[in-house]
């Protein structure tokens, strides 16, 4: 067992002021060792965040606003890179679960996470060289195929292409994208940002795209299993159809086959009365380019009240703005016809209703129909995928079954909307990451493990006196009637360099480190340690901190924590002073003699030092720092 | 803690005063005034023979030390003045014994007769938050911080964690009758407790012979603070 300090040099053992180095000396503070007088010791544990933590793809987000935060943009970029490849595409279409998640939200609003991302995935874009990849690995000759250019499949060509891995992805559509392209308009995603991701993916060499494939004709299941590896991201591009009357006629439509032939570019005709059918972000989409494409009006008809509706919060604004009608809490009951074209429909007062299953089952009013017209009707009830060609042990109504791990068998793996329904963007690009992961685990001959447990710091954690309530930085948008006129104008707008910085500065750090130095400023024992001003390069002086746990309190991000003492049981932490207590030890009692006795051959010693040393003719030395002058 | 350690002081001395022990509890009036949250003595002796000595304050040869923190068992050498083989050491702890002896060089080690862990917070009376007296409400806290050399204590002595930590001293060292030291225990059952609920590792004994061991002249108890006092260089 270590034992620090417990003997004081004989030179230094007598209470004689100014002999004695005092502890703020650093010399001193190796005599008097006051650790042991601590019953806590400050500890620095960094957290998860819970923005990290709802990201699907595990993107460190608190790391990247914090190099924003101090104009590291390449830093920043790079950061995001780690865990998702298209910061550009999730920084415009994500739902962003992050600031959903944000503890910020809870002390005024939550950060503008998502236009921060898309910020720094623009910065990223406008780089002349690709910054990641001078450091790839070079492909190690092992090629993994890959069903779908959708985010999932992208995502998983690019983390295994940061593995070493080459892959191969058969694409059905004559561009790569999936969804990205063929779900997602462009107003919300604009082309030539696709493009210009995917062609950056592509610069990193070892990944083929190949269109025009599609999974179960032009390429088997036997020939996907051929491959060393396999991941299947077909993702759901069939729209489930609406058993009413007429819904054969001529004018009814997909939501999901309009916003496709519309993000492909191909020709498409769209009424000036439109309703769509629907109470999701499809429905939202189909009625928002409708508007743009045939100019006229266009009401989503859900059987979802207005609170139930499962469009984000600011998309609906959004398309309220632009004129959307609403009519909530009603069904479609029958489509009316004449020639074969619709003219109008029957709708009817109905409620939202699930069976045990969970499938939805509209309960309709009796005797509340009635019509109205309109020449066009689009379908926008949810997504199912043809999974006929795959062995039928491997698919459940229109989804691709799988194991906690998304494995489907052998080294084949499953992500994306395929697997889960249809969801968000940033959940098929975590699949992709974790597949490649886990595809890259297989090969090399290890096991499969589960996501580690992650401790998320809550708000109640953070020290809120700190953080002075700033308003969020105002996300631009362009004016609802240039957005009305044009499918190619963004709706929303970018943040500026100054406002991302701003935004950004708002970030709480929860439970991770971010260098404020707080603890080094107010340890009154200075007792913290810091090696440079960045995360994480605190330390404490554990021999003479005393526990007062001043800093764990002025803590701002919470990554301080209070450790009982005895949690620590290494021999080098255990200091334990003889001086501690009494260092006269019974001065007043049994060992007063020998305590006197001790100081004057002390005495003795020292001015006998004094003297061989040549001394400078000045007065004796006298312990208790009196000259011996009198005047 | 000053008041956990005092009762526990107390409560021994006052027992054995009333065995008919020549007994006395003193406080180490260096560390006394204004001091919490930092290591803190007191000390009880009882014995045979009359004590002589009334104002020594401290006592280095401790024979029982009682840490009202488990801390302190890798702070501080409380066992310095202690004879081989005849200490008992109390610690106020949930930890395993084991994992607490760890902390305790040999040498230290080789001063034990006993070694006594007790769940004194857990079998203590809970008041409010915690039955600590330090997390009470401040005025009692501002008492308990002041110096109590020749007051009268304003509380009732062996309340809270003191009583379960008395409780398990007393029957771990048996020279005291239980209901004897019970009856000075304002917390009576809590003390009983303590009696009932403790954990004791017994160390081979030494060199002494047993008889010598059990009758001993002058029993210096040392019912102790946080610490014990410190042997002669």
């Amino acid at each position: 067992m270590s034992v620090r300090g417990t003997r004081i040099p004989p030179h230094l053992q007598l209470p004689i002021a100014g002999v004695t180095p005092p502890p703020t000396e650093k010399e001193g503070q190796r005599l008097f060792p006051t650790g042991n007088f601590r019953f806590y010791r400050p500890v620095y544990r960094d957290k998860t965040p819970p923005c990290n933590n709802a990201c699907p793809t595990g993107e460190q987000i608190q790391k990247y606003l914090d190099f924003v935060k101090h104009e590291r943009f390449l830093d920043g970029y790079l950061t995001i890179l780690e865990d998702n490849p298209m910061p550009s595409v999730t920084g415009r279409v994500c739902y962003h679960p992050c600031e959903t998640a944000c503890n910020r939200g809870e002390h005024d609003e939550p950060i503008g996470i998502r236009s921060v991302e898309r910020f720094l995935g623009d910065y990223g874009l406008a780089l002349t060289e690709n910054p990641i990849a001078a450091a790839l690995p070079t492909l190690n000759g092992t090629t993994v195929a890959i069903v779908g250019s959708g985010p999932a499949g992208l995502a998983c060509a690019y983390h295994l292409r940061r593995r070493g891995y080459s892959s191969v992805i058969f694409e059905a559509l004559e561009k790569p994208g999936g969804m990205l392209r063929a779900g997602i308009p462009h107003w919300h995603l604009p082309e030539e940002i696709l493009d210009a991701e995917i062609a950056k993916l592509l610069s990193l060499g070892g990944i083929e795209i190949r269109c025009g494939v599609r999974a179960g004709e032009d390429v088997s299941w036997e020939e996907l299993r051929g491959y060393p590896a396999a991941f299947l991201a077909l993702g759901q591009d069939v729209g489930r159809r609406l058993p009413v009357d007429g819904s054969g006629s001529r004018g009814v439509v997909g939501a999901l086959e309009f916003l496709r032939e519309a993000g492909l570019g191909r020709p498409v005709t769209v009424g000036s009365q439109v309703l769509v059918i629907g109470g999701g972000n499809t429905a939202s989409d189909a009625a928002r380019s409708a508007i743009r494409l045939g100019g006229g009006h266009a009401t989503i008809v859900s059987l979802e009240s207005e609170t139930e509706l499962l469009i984000v919060p600011e998309d609906l604004e959004q398309a309220r703005d632009e004129g959307v009608a609403f009519t909530p809490n009603t069904a479609l009951a029958r489509v009316l016809a004449s020639d074969g074209h619709v003219t109008g429909a029957v709708l009817c007062d109905a409620t939202l209703a699930k069976d045990e299953s969970g499938a939805v089952v509209p309960r309709l009013v009796p005797g509340t129909e009635r019509e109205v017209a309109c020449d066009t009707i689009m379908i926008a009830i949810g997504q199912l995928q043809q999974l006929a060609w795959l062995p039928e042990y491997l698919s459940d109504g229109g989804v691709i079954t799988a194991d906690e791990h998304g494995r489907v068998e052998g080294n084949v793996f499953v992500g994306g909307d395929v697997m889960r329904g249809p969801s968000m963007v940033v959940d098929a690009l975590g699949d992709g990451k974790r597949a490649a992961r886990d595809i890259d685990r297989l090969l090399t001959a290890q096991a499969l493990e589960p996501e580690p447990d992650v401790e998320i710091m809550p708000y109640q954690g953070l020290n809120p006196a700190y953080f002075r309530h700033a308003p969020r930085q105002t996300i631009p948008l362009t004016p609802p009637e240039q957005r009305r006129a044009s499918q190619k104008v963004e709706v929303t707008l970018a943040y500026s360099r100054d406002a991302a910085i701003a935004e950004s500065d708002r970030c709480m750090s929860c439970g991770v480190c971010n260098g404020c130095d707080n603890c080094y400023i107010v340890c009154p024992d200075v007792s913290v340690l810091r090696d440079a001003r960045e995360n994480g390069h605190y330390s404490i002086r554990t021999t003479y901190c005393k526990g007062c746990l001043v800093c764990v309190q002025e803590c701002p991000t919470g990554c301080l924590e209070k450790v009982p003492e005895l949690d620590f049981d290494d021999p080098a932490d255990v200091v334990r002073m003889e001086t501690a207590f009494a260092p006269y030890d019974g001065a007043h009692a049994e060992q007063s003699a020998f305590t006197k006795q001790l100081i004057e051959d002390t005495i003795a010693e020292y001015d006998a030092a004094r003297a061989s040393a040549g001394g400078n003719g000045k007065t004796a030395f006298t312990p208790n720092g009196d000259s011996g002058v009198r005047s | 803690m000053d008041k956990e350690a005092r009762d526990v002081s107390s409560c021994v001395a006052t027992a054995a005063r009333g065995l008919g022990f020549y007994a006395d509890n003193v406080s180490d009036y260096i560390d006394d005034p204004d001091r919490t949250n930092c290591l803190v003595r007191r000390y009880a002796r009882f014995g045979d023979s009359p004590i002589v000595d009334r104002f020594v304050y401290e006592n280095p040869r401790p024979d029982w030390v009682v840490l009202v923190e488990e801390t302190i068992i890798k702070a501080v050498n409380f066992l310095r003045g202690t004879p081989e083989r005849g200490g008992v050491l109390v610690v106020n702890s949930t930890r395993d014994p084991e994992y607490l002896l760890k902390f305790l060089p040999e040498e230290m080690k080789a001063k034990l007769a006993k070694f006594v862990v007790v769940d004194a917070v857990g079998l203590a009376e809970q008041r409010g938050s915690s039955p600590w007296m330090f997390v009470r409400n401040l005025s009692e806290l501002a008492l308990d911080r002041m110096s109590t050399e020749g007051a009268e204590e304003r509380l009732a002595i062996g309340m809270g964690i003191a009583a379960p930590l008395i409780g398990a001293l007393v029957a771990a060292t048996g020279e005291l009758p239980v209901d004897a030291v019970a009856d000075v225990v304002a917390d009576r059952d809590a003390m009983l407790r303590g009696v009932a609920h403790h954990t004791v590792i017994e160390f081979a004994p030494a060199a002494r012979t047993p008889e010598e061991a059990e009758k001993p002249e002058t029993t210096q108890t040392d019912g102790t603070a946080p610490t014990a006092a410190h042997a002669a260089r």
